[in-house]
């Protein structure tokens, strides 16, 4: 029991005031102080021990009395008790400030405080103490050099003093100097060894800041030793501890944490830190009930932070993000800068994404990412954000930077992935494929979602063993490994049963019986779908088929396995099955547009106008007129209505093509990269005769489509050659069809072959128009249009081979052959017209028939002519040589005759010495007799030659036999020559009478071909007949064709992969959306008339 | 059981190659391969190095299909302008020229014991058998009409027949039409048994297994080769796997194994135990018109030979093991 004694005035008593049994009211004690006029000291002492008594009330109206005027004037001289009491009333409210956290009441206090500290100074400018209780106020209010200047002035005074040396080593700390703050510590601790822990858990701190943790453990534990409840250092201690980051000292640090928690309840620090703990071991209640007491013990912002934190993660975590929200807002609000305490942004950011704020929390993420450029979450998170937001460039360059800090990190790569995979397949693929491998490399399993991306973006990218290889990677074991394998044991069914085969579930039951699972878990129905649209690409159409059979089995209300059976069948033409399928599809979902849309076409193909375009409205308002597929089928349906009637309204023509640019002009306007609206717009715009507009339309159209496995637009090609054909470029029409047969159809369809055909014809290439059309014969035998187009072919070659002014006989040879096959087939025709309807008026193909045969007795006509000709042309060229032979024998002959003159006079020299010896001799005479024999058997041969001249017109070897001969005798070639000169104008005038005839004949024809015209007119024909007929044909087929296989049937076909490929997880919604793509597939075809 | 590529003659003919059949061996001579093409030709091959024995000419429009008489010394050809012309191998000397009009002609087959030639149809929706001996018309056998309110251009363009073939043991005859269906009749009675279904696109090739009289293969254009039971009209299996029109099927003499033909270019060959095609060809570069395995007998190389054709004007020759 401790006592204060109180001298008594003028007296040697003294009062004895038990110093904890003050009374209540601090007026007794001050009348006593008063009244007896106690040394100031005393007065110290007792409002001391109040204040130590926490009655704060009565300390300060004890030290507001003693240091009143009238105080000052009576105690005048006794000045260090009186500074004593300005500065502990000094340090009072500056405490106060400092605890005080409403801004104008802190000031208030700081005021109050300062205007004690001047007083004190007023007394005594150079005490220590009031200078170290300024720096203590300057060090509170933050002014740190003024503090630094007034503990430096103490200091000055005396380098021991242990107060400033403390308030130094406190200014060093907080100026983040804890080297000399440690060194100010310890000279304090040196100066004044018993001096309180406080001391020593300053040193703990900077050694802690240093990074000495080991001594600042030592130095806590020092002040644990004196001092075993210093919270404070048992606060720390625990820190240490569960920085240790070890399981063991994590819970060792927890107990101290505890102990701390039972010595002062009210330690933010401490509360924060379990209320930590709490949160992690999910004690949520225990976390609120800490937290809130935290809060309410403690002004301290970086704290209070800290305390608002845990509570918004204890919500977070709870799901309520309302007030997980709120609490990371007041969070937030108690830090100055993000990089003080940065998670609460952070789960601000998450909460604000749970609840729609993306703007919200794309600028916490972004202040997160300004204290941590370099974290991968924080990237990845900005990279979903702006995903959402649509800036993909941006998403991708913070998940690109997020998987290139951490290449490791697969989930940054799968992230990437998903991202790219619309932009760019090749990166994204990349991305891909480093997520398994990563995954792999950990040992983990890799999701069947990745492999199945992966598996699609090879299918997209044409790679399809890969994609096989990585579909069956992703579905592991399973009884679909039974189908791939076709080890399945296929039974017999009922060919009239195998209809129905796509829609056959027995093999199933079969072997479920024989003991087999058939099993499908869920998550792999999407990848088995994709596997079975890449087996279809592979035209392993009969396991796709199983495959979408095995999803139905196990999952009846797989809409796109019904739609994709209905395809196949479509592809193979069972309408009836394909109709019966896609009607199951429709009773899953009676409001499906995808299963409307293909419903049209079906309708479509089998003829049924209506029925269809009632399908496609139904279609285009389950989707609310958004659809983009059902309104290109109806604009192609009014299209088609344009040009369907062989005799067409123009009134009714024009509606349906006004209505159908409309339908294709909405489209385009809701999806302007629409290639099927654009196609379709070309078309209509061609029909109208712009072909330069629409030239330029499909020409984009076709790069557009170019280039992915999912489009395939034959129809554009179709009609660029069109628009090149009715231009007049038929070279480059021909071309286009050529590329679009070869690229499309392998070569197999016979109305392309046919707008070939026709090109050829108009370009006047009348063999390969003959010939196109044989191949197209050839491949759809039972259209006898085509046999009629061929016969027209041969017919117009015929007739204009004939025109010719000039020809060969091999010409007109061919002419005829063509016409003897023209008139065949023309009389098969006209045959097979009494028996089967096919769509010939057989007094038409009669007249084609009298009109061949016509020229046929005409062209044999001209063929005997032409031979005829060919024989006299090759007699006058025989002739011509002959003459020219016989020019050369003329002048052998003279040379002969010159020196036969020479002879002759030699001759007649040795005559006449003969003759002078005639008389003598007769022996001679013989010998001339002799020489006149010879001469006659010369003559004899030269009738010969005469002969062999005048068989030579078939002979040609008379010839050579006269030149022989001609050599011998000049008489000979006389009279050769003077055959030769006779047979000239013979054979001249023959000429003339051969050629008279003949241009008769010519004359005959064109008048049969004018009367055949005319008779033709007459039956509904006009000139150019031909050109009519083969384009009539032509349109008929055309329209056929728009509505033929390629088209619809990738509408259903490649699109809804392409869909249901990207995305694993989101399947079926996807699938939806991206069918949407695939209903544009549907094409407008073409046509040029 | 493979394929490997032996011969190769680039523009065999100067046009489209259209069809394609042996010969069989006669004692005199090895099997020869007959080609017919769009050219209007039809050529002689000796095999295995494809020389051109001869070329005939007298057809007019493309050749559609030729046929060889069982004994090796008779052989027939179809062009568009629907006449047959029937000549002897050896001698080229004209045998007969058929015609039965208003039907054309397509495919063609003679039966195995040599006595018939089975002709196909086209729109008149029948199978003419001609006799070989004095060449007349000695059935027509014809697709019983589909009964319907009319009797309408539709029908019967979808009778139309493209393809023939006999059974083994020469008692029936299955023809394919462009609507899919395949029709079987009983050649002794002329009469029309059944249809077999599955098809719903043109049937141009018919085969019977050499090893069963009882299955039919058959190629159509919705790129599948069907398996049937063409006596318990049943469907054993249906194989896919071709890009596009299966042109043209023809069964191993072993039965073992069919080869087919297709628009996609390719000729593939079909293990028959495992119904799943095991090897493709891909050295024609257009649809491949016709295949056509050798049929076993006769002097030279014993070992298998399968020929294809093809529109790119070329022919192959293939060993078969």
């Amino acid at each position: 029991m401790a006592y204060v004694y109180i001298p008594v005035q003028n007296s040697e008593e003294e009062v004895r005031v038990a110093l904890d049994q003050l009374p209540r009211d601090a007026s007794d004690i001050l009348d006593i102080l008063k009244a007896e006029q106690a040394p100031l000291d005393l007065w110290l002492i007792i409002a001391r021990e109040y204040f130590k008594q926490g009655k704060l009330d009565q300390f300060r109206q004890i030290l507001e009395e003693g240091s009143s005027h009238e105080i000052d004037e009576y105690y005048a001289d006794v000045r260090y008790e009186r500074i004593a009491i300005l500065n502990a009333l000094g340090a009072y409210y500056s405490y106060l400030g400092k605890v005080e956290t409403k801004q104008r009441e802190k000031e208030e206090y700081f005021i109050q405080a300062t205007k004690h500290y001047n007083k004190a100074s007023r007394i005594d400018m150079h005490e220590p103490s009031t200078w170290v209780g300024k720096g203590q106020l300057l060090l509170a209010k933050g002014e740190v050099e003024q503090a630094s200047a007034a503990f430096r002035i103490v200091l000055e005074g005396d380098r021991d003093n242990v107060s400033a040396l403390l308030g130094q080593a406190c200014v060093e700390y907080s100026r983040g100097h804890y080297g000399e703050s440690l060194t100010l510590f310890k000279r304090a601790l040196q100066v004044y060894p018993d001096c309180p822990g406080a001391v020593r858990l300053g040193i703990g701190h900077c050694h802690y800041k240093l990074g000495h943790v080991g001594k600042a453990c030592l130095a806590f534990q020092r002040v644990l030793q004196l001092d075993p409840e210093n919270v404070e250092a048992l606060v720390s201690l625990a820190i240490l501890d569960l920085q240790t980051n070890e399981a063991a000292a994590i819970r060792k640090g927890m107990e101290k944490m505890q102990r701390a928690f039972e010595i002062y309840p009210y330690c933010a620090m401490a509360l924060n830190y379990l209320a930590n703990h709490f949160f992690f071991t999910g004690q949520h209640f225990l976390v609120e009930q800490l937290t809130e007491t935290a809060l309410a013990v403690t002004n301290h912002g970086p704290t209070k932070s800290h305390s608002y934190y845990n509570l918004a993660r204890s919500y977070h975590s709870k799901g309520d993000y309302e007030t997980a929200s709120r609490y990371y807002w007041a969070s937030v609000k108690e830090i100055n800068k993000p990089s003080e305490f940065v998670f609460p942004y952070y789960g601000l950011g998450q909460v604000q994404l749970k609840l729609g704020e993306i703007k919200n929390a794309l600028s916490n993420f972004e202040k997160v990412l300004e204290v941590y450029p370099d974290n991968c979450e924080t990237l990845k998170v900005l990279g979903h954000i702006y995903v959402q937001l649509g800036q993909t460039e941006k998403a991708q360059e913070f998940l690109r930077k997020a998987a290139k800090i951490d290449p490791r990190d697969a989930q940054a790569f799968l992230d990437l992935g998903e991202l790219l995979i619309s932009t760019d397949t090749g990166a994204a693929l990349d991305a891909f494929k480093t997520a398994r491998s990563l995954l792999k490399k950990g040992g983990e399993e890799v999701p069947i979602e990745v492999l199945n991306n992966i598996a699609v973006i090879h299918f997209e990218r044409e790679e399809l063993e890969l994609a096989l290889q990585n579909f069956k990677e992703a579905l592991g074991d399973g009884i679909w490994l039974t189908f791939l394998e076709g080890k399945a044991n296929t039974y017999e069914v009922d060919a009239t049963s195998s209809l129905l085969q796509y829609k056959d579930m027995q093999i199933f039951r079969r072997l479920e019986e024989e003991g087999h699972s058939v099993e499908l878990s869920w998550n792999k129905v999407t990848t088995l779908f994709n596997l079975a649209r890449l087996l279809e690409q592979l035209h392993n159409t009969e396991t796709a088929s199983t495959l979408y059979r095995l999803i139905l089995y196990k999952y009846p209300d797989y809409v796109d396995a019904y739609l994709r059976l209905a395809a196949i069948a479509k592809a193979r033409n069972n309408l009836p099955l394909s109709i019966e399928l896609v009607n199951e599809a429709l009773t899953v979902n009676d409001k499906c547009p995808n299963a409307l849309s293909m419903l049209g076409d079906l309708e479509l193909k089998n003829d049924d106008w209506v029925k269809a375009k009632e399908t496609f409205r139904a279609a285009s308002e389950a989707t609310d007129g958004k659809d983009s597929y059902a309104t290109l089928s109806l604009g192609n349906w009014n299209y088609f209505a344009a040009i369907r009637n062989e005799k067409r309204n123009p009134k009714l023509e024009a509606t349906h093509l006004e209505k159908a640019k409309e339908l294709y002009t909405r489209v385009l306007v809701q999806h302007t990269a629409n290639l099927y609206a654009a196609n379709g717009a070309g078309v209509v715009l061609a029909e109208k005769g712009h072909f330069d507009v629409s030239k330029d339309l499909f020409t984009q159209v076709q790069e557009a489509a170019s280039g992915s496995i999912f489009v395939q637009m034959p129809d554009v090609w179709i009609n660029l050659a069109h628009v090149y054909f009715a231009q007049g470029n038929f070279a480059l029409a021909v071309k286009m069809y050529q590329n679009c047969l070869q690229k499309f159809f392998y070569n197999t369809d016979s109305q392309i072959l046919l707008y070939l055909a026709r090109t050829h014809y108009e370009a006047e290439q009348w063999q390969d128009c003959k010939r196109t059309l044989l191949r197209a014969i050839h491949l759809t035998p039972s259209n006898y249009t085509l046999r009629f187009d061929a016969g027209v072919a041969m017919q117009k070659f015929s007739a204009s081979t004939l025109q010719k002014t000039k020809r060969t006989v091999d010409e007109v040879r061919s002419t005829v052959d063509e016409l003897e096959n023209a008139v065949r087939l023309f009389s098969q025709l006209s045959a097979a017209s009494n028996l089967y309807f096919n769509g010939f008026d057989e007094k038409k193909i009669n007249t084609h028939v009298e009109y061949c045969k016509h020229l046929l007795e005409a062209a044999i006509v001209h063929r005997e002519a032409a031979e005829r000709e060919e024989q006299q042309n090759r007699q006058r060229l025989d002739l011509a040589r002959q003459m020219a032979l016989a020019e050369e024998a003329r002048r052998k002959a003279e040379e002969q005759r010159k020196f036969q003159l020479e002879r002759r006079k030699q001759e007649d020299e040795l005559k006449r010495v003969r003759q002078q010896e005639e008389h003598f001799e007769r022996v001679k005479e013989q010998w001339k007799s002799s020489t006149s024999s010879s001469k006659r058997r010369d003559r004899a041969d030269i009738d010969d030659g005469e002969g062999g001249h005048g068989e030579k017109r078939r002979r040609k070897g008379g010839k050579r036999r006269k030149k022989e001969k001609s050599s011998r005798s000049r008489y000979e070639m006389e009279e050769a020559d003077m055959m030769d000169d006779h047979d000239e104008p013979e054979d001249d005038d023959a000429n003339v009478n051969f050629r008279e005839p003949g241009y008769q004949m010519n004359d005959q024809d064109d008048n049969v071909e004018e009367n055949a015209q005319d008779v033709l007119a007459a039956a509904g024909l006009e000139d150019s007949d031909a050109d009519d007929d083969a384009a009539a044909p032509s349109s008929a087929g055309r329209r056929k064709r728009a509505w033929s296989e390629s088209d619809e049937d990738e509408i259903s076909e490649r699109k809804p992969q392409s869909s249901l490929l990207r995305e694993n997880s989101a399947d079926l919604q996807d699938s939806d959306g991206e069918f949407r793509d695939k209903r544009q597939e549907n094409a407008a075809v073409d046509d040029e008339d | 059981m493979k394929l490997a590529g032996l011969k190769s003659i680039e523009n065999a003919h100067d046009e489209s190659v259209w069809a394609a059949t042996w010969i069989p061996a006669t004692e005199t001579r090895p099997a020869l391969l007959l080609t017919g093409s769009l050219d209007e030709t039809v050529k002689l091959w000796k095999p295995d190095e494809l020389t051109l024995e001869r070329t005939n000419a007298g057809h007019c429009l493309g050749v559609v299909s030729v046929a060889a008489h069982p004994s090796g010394s008779i052989a027939a050809s179809a062009s568009l302008d629907s006449f047959v012309r029937v000549f002897d191998v050896d001698s080229n000397a004209s045998i007969a020229t058929l015609e039965a009009p208003p039907s054309e002609v397509w495919q063609m087959q003679f039966d195995p014991k040599g006595t018939t030639l089975a002709v196909a149809g086209g729109g008149s929706a029948s199978v003419q058998l001609w006799d070989t001996e004095k060449w007349k018309l000695i059935a027509t056998l014809s697709i019983p009409r589909q009964e319907g309110p009319k009797p309408s251009d539709k029908n019967s363009s979808k009778k139309f027949v493209l393809s023939v073939g006999w059974s083994p043991d020469g008692k029936r005859v299955a023809c394919g039409s462009m609507d899919g269906t395949i029709s079987v009749f009983d050649v002794a009675r002329a009469k029309f048994l059944h249809h077999l279904e599955g098809h719903f696109m043109p049937v141009r090739s018919l085969v019977y297994s050499p090893a069963d009289p009882r299955v039919l293969f058959s190629a159509s254009d919705d790129a599948h080769v069907h398996m049937y039971d063409a006596e318990g009209k049943s469907m054993i299996a249906a194989m896919s796997g071709h890009a596009s029109w299966v042109l043209s099927v023809d069964a191993s003499p072993d039965g073992a194994a069919i080869a087919t033909g297709s628009s996609d270019k390719t000729v593939r060959l079909w293990d028959l135990s495992m119904r799943a095609a095991v090897q493709t060809m891909s050295n024609h570069v257009d649809q491949v018109w016709g295949v056509k395995f050798r049929p076993p007998g006769g002097p030279g190389p014993r070992a298998g030979r399968l020929a294809s054709v093809s529109d790119d004007k070329s022919l192959s020759l293939y060993d078969y093991s």
